[in-house]
């Protein structure tokens, strides 16, 4: 009985959770926390028009319980868990506690699946990933670039004030030296994670870049060169930083060039915070 | 006429619950405690937020896959595709290879779509085709690729001859098959020639409605399980170790083919992901990336034994691999 149930109803549960919390997401701004802002449009639209298919089967569904073998026979199925193997099981001439066995463990895996998906989705409040992880040697590993700029920013007659950490980041990965970024200015915001090699005198101030979903994000960032920083901020927190760009002078450090910082500001971390 | 005014009543029923669901998992939503999320420690909670990102990322997709397999198995005739492929089952292959430019729908849903094609009298061996080439040659794939990379390395050119290639291989091997009926599991082996025995019969957009349920209760547990999993592995396994692994000629098309199983990144746009790993990792091994990730991953292949056996599951995904690191490799050796 409760298998049957499930069968029929398990796609239409986790639908419906997957809807309800990407329209939510979406209607408070918090879809950026999960997706790349390119897919806004499509996954909401999709989300309303299987939405109205959902609701459509409240009404539909019940009234085919009773409905042909076809059916019944479709709904005996499978799935990756291995439904595959209870439905073998309960169409052969295996014991019966075996059967059995099969349908408990098929029940609880269906069940878990379900609660652990109302409770990632709609019972957890939206979170972006934590920075606490970030160590200065993940930093820049990569090259930086993102669609936009594959060829990393140009300083010349660009308007440096709007550059983000990941640009600054590309910058500096191009191997501009003081010259070229004497008088620039910098604004930044990011959380702080302490240099690796240097952490009483250096810090870098880091961003996310996300091309395509949370799970692709790398951590960028651009050292900063404070003295004593941690007894402002601890690590983590998120800054917004105004400065100007000078060789290092903190030794064990192996950053050529850093951040030195005019104003450091402690900000809340913003609704957006990841680099697209 | 009682039977009538009885079906209305209880549809009307449904509708209300359906609708009082959505209004109460929104009330759920909004009276949560935003506390809870601190408590759950950055691990646990980066695992979460990791899962939830593919899940939203690939439910439009999936849901899309869907609707385009009711489409083929409910309002297309039965015999259509079938009757316009090639006979040929080399050509037909190739041209079901081609299919994902006109449907270019992203890997996750050519899952249900795949499982359409074969409802609707297509091969084994040609829906595995389809399934491993359409990411790949699909008109959104080989343009973001292009943005990507322009021809440099001959990294655009090496995907979509590498898919092309590997999708018939798989394909051409898996045509061998003595009895191809094995390579699914039972349960959908069964359905299908009860299908094609007995077709459906009775009002098509009930039939949809029917099948679309059916569908998302195969798929999406396959899909949240595998999101779950590619979480707790990318969660698990430092990006910076495998960083460190990829200065190797021969190691980096290994280590971005492992990357690309973990993380399950869409075809559409893995490009962009992989460019940023340029310049610590060798063309071959981009190569590796761009072709191995869209055709196989944790996340596909939680979807993949919806369909197919894990035996099948294994041989696909080895030979896939296998063929993948000699592109990977060829494509270092002469670049």
């Amino acid at each position: 009985m409760y298998k049957r149930l499930a069968d029929r109803w398990r796609g239409i549960a986790l639908s419906l959770l997957g809807i309800v919390a990407t329209l939510w997401l979406a209607a408070t701004g918090q879809l950026g926390l999960y997706i790349h802002p390119r897919y806004f449009v499509f996954t909401v639209v999709a989300a309303v028009l299987t939405a109205v298919i959902v609701i459509a089967s409240f009404a539909i569904l019940p009234s085919t319980e009773d409905d042909s073998e076809h059916d019944h026979d479709h709904e005996d199925e499978h799935d990756f868990l291995g439904t595959d193997e209870e439905a073998a099981l309960s169409h052969s001439h295996k014991p019966p506690a075996l059967r059995r066995a099969g349908t408990v463990l098929w029940s609880v895996s269906t069940t878990l699946i379900v609660a652990g998906a109302f409770v990632a989705l709609i019972l957890l409040p939206p979170q972006s990933l934590s920075t606490g992880d970030v160590q200065a040697s993940d930093l820049n590993t990569t090259t930086l670039s993102s669609p936009l700029s594959d060829a990393g920013p140009e300083l010349a007659g660009s308007d440096s004030q709007s550059f983000t950490v990941a640009d600054w980041a590309g910058v500096l990965r191009q191997g501009a030296d003081t010259q070229y970024l004497a008088g620039k200015t910098a604004d930044v915001i990011g959380f702080v994670t302490p240099d690796s090699e240097d952490p009483e005198n250096v810090f870098y101030i880091a961003r996310y870049v996300v091309s395509c979903c949370a799970v692709d994000a790398q951590p960028v960032g651009v050292p900063v060169y404070q003295p004593g920083w941690q007894d402002a901020y601890p690590a983590e927190s998120w800054v917004q930083i105004v400065g100007g760009f000078d060789e290092n002078i903190a030794s064990s450090s192996t950053a050529a060039i850093v951040l030195v910082p005019d104003s450091v500001t402690m900000v809340d971390e913003p609704s957006e915070p990841y680099l697209f | 006429m009682p039977q009538l005014t009885r079906s209305r009543t209880s549809s009307g029923i449904g509708l209300g619950t359906g609708l009082a669901i959505v209004l109460a998992l929104l009330v759920v939503r909004v009276t949560a405690p935003e506390g809870v999320a601190t408590a759950l420690g950055d691990t646990l909670g980066d695992l979460i937020t990791l899962a939830i990102s593919v899940i939203i990322e690939s439910l439009p997709f999936v849901f899309l896959g869907i609707v385009l397999s009711i489409a083929v198995q409910m309002w297309l005739p039965p015999d259509f595709l079938v009757r316009r492929l090639p006979k040929s089952p080399l050509f037909r292959r190739a041209v079901l290879s081609l299919t994902g430019i006109l449907l270019p729908v992203c890997e996750c849903g050519n899952v249900p779509l795949a499982r359409g094609f074969i409802s609707r009298g297509l091969t084994v061996a040609d829906a595995m085709t389809f399934l491993l080439a359409a990411p790949i040659l699909n008109p959104v794939t080989i343009i973001t690729t292009y943005q990507a990379f322009g021809w440099n390395d001959g990294i655009l050119i090496s995907r979509i001859l590498g898919g092309f290639l590997i999708a018939n291989l798989v394909g051409w091997l898996f045509s061998k098959a003595p009895n191809p009926t094995q390579l699914l599991t039972r349960g959908f082996a069964r359905a299908c020639a009860i299908e094609a025995a007995n077709p459906s019969t009775g009002n098509r957009l009930r039939r949809s409605v029917v099948l679309f349920a059916h569908e998302t209760s195969a798929m999406l547990p396959a899909l949240f399980v595998g999101s779950a999993i590619a979480g707790l592995i990318q969660v698990g396994v430092p990006r910076s170790l495998l960083i460190e692994l990829g200065g190797n000629p021969i190691w980096s098309v290994f280590v971005l083919m492992l990357l690309a199983f973990i993380i399950s990144i869409c075809s559409n746009v893995d490009a962009f992901f992989v460019l940023s790993l340029g310049s610590a990792f060798s063309p071959g091994a981009v190569v590796a990336f761009l072709v191995f990730g869209p055709m196989i991953d944790i996340k596909m292949l939680a979807m993949l034994r919806t369909t197919f056996t894990t035996k099948t599951l294994a041989q696909v995904t080895l030979v896939v691999a296998l063929a993948t690191m000699v592109i990977g490799l060829a494509v270092n050796l002469l670049v």
